[in-house]
């Protein structure tokens, strides 16, 4: 295996792990938003706008930290290691 | 496919050197569609009837009000329309990126927050901002809630205060950039042709990139409005009553 490959392999799969990473963290995250929410929302209806505010101000804080993890992600897969032409290139010949 | 993706990196990548020529036109365009819409409002109001768009602007200006007054109190009356202006503004710039100006070859359009060079000004603007405004309502002891738990706490208290203009400036840049970018790597499978099998994967996700374009608006509009809300927060911290 050329020394390419193998960057472009690791590269994929640190790829791999940052997003599965990034999915699981804010999936857990937003859930555990979502769910206080309807809790504090059944246990007191007439604050529902109030609520819903501070809800999408969290879940906009709080989603701001995956979205910084995958842009780093992408800029490492496609500016520091630029996989694809390098796949393209082991292609190639 | 290679080639957009290098070419939309491309065009992000050389922040030393030249000057992002697209990005300033196409907010020098944000800010004249501003100006413009708020005078063809103000204009409105010359006439003893109230307008439907009077009615929408207002449901906005009077929440941002509410929601900065009830924060920093009497205080925060001055700050109103430098809270409603930066929500107006970093609105319209993250929702200017959905017309696709870029695609039909003209020297503008995208978002201009995809760009670090527009948002961190206006972190710093904040930042600035928010310590100027401190130093001139409570003078030097502005500088001592640094040392306040305890002087041990200053380096903490210290790295606190010079991170928030950073995540501000990486949380809407970020956000905003990422989603141009989900966009364009699913457009790009679109337009290749990909098989697995008997399955058409680029005949099966052509309807992906609404959906992404739908996310794009509810993200811009979120971040739009935690950096506004934040903003306030940060002044509340630097003039609240509680200091």
């Amino acid at each position: 295996m050329s020394s390419e490959a193998l960057v472009a392999a690791f590269t994929l799969l640190a790829f791999g792990i940052i997003v599965a990473g990034v999915a699981f963290g804010s999936a857990v995250g937003d859930g555990i938003v979502a769910s206080k929410a309807v809790e504090a929302i059944s246990r007191q209806p007439e604050a529902r706008p109030n609520i819903m505010t501070f809800m999408f101000l969290g879940v906009g804080v709080l989603e701001a930290f995956p979205i910084i993890g995958l842009g780093l992600a992408f800029y490492m897969l496609l500016v520091v290691a630029n996989v694809p032409a390098m796949l393209a290139k082991m292609a190639g010949h | 496919m290679n080639e957009k993706l290098g070419e939309h990196t491309l065009w992000h990548l050389p922040v030393l050197g030249a000057v992002h020529a697209d990005t300033i036109v196409t907010t020098w365009i944000v800010m004249a569609l501003a100006l413009a819409f708020f005078a063809w409002i103000g204009a409105s109001y010359r006439s003893a009837y109230q307008t439907k768009r009077q009615i929408v602007v207002e449901g906005v200006v009077n929440y941002i009000a509410d929601l900065a007054t009830s924060t920093l109190g009497p205080r925060g009356e001055p700050f109103v329309p430098f809270f409603i202006a930066l929500f107006v503004f970093i609105f319209l710039l993250n929702q200017f990126g959905v017309l696709p100006f870029k695609a039909l070859g003209l020297p503008f359009g995208g978002s201009p927050t995809a760009d670090l060079n527009t948002t961190v000004p206006l972190a710093l603007l904040v930042f600035f901002m928010t310590w100027i405004v401190g130093f001139r309502y409570n003078g030097i002891k502005q500088f001592a809630h640094l040392a306040k738990p305890n002087p041990l706490l200053l380096p903490f208290n210290l790295l606190d205060e010079l991170v928030r203009p950073v995540t501000l400036a990486a949380r809407l840049f970020f956000n905003i950039f990422v989603g141009e970018l989900l966009f364009i790597i699913v457009a790009s499978i679109v337009v290749a042709h990909v098989m697995i099998g008997p399955v058409n994967l680029s005949l099966a996700v052509t309807i992906v990139p609404f959906f992404i374009q739908f996310f794009n608006f509810f993200v811009g509009t979120v971040q739009a409005f935690v950096f506004t809300l934040l903003a306030i927060v940060y002044l509340s911290l630097a003039i609240g009553e509680s200091h």
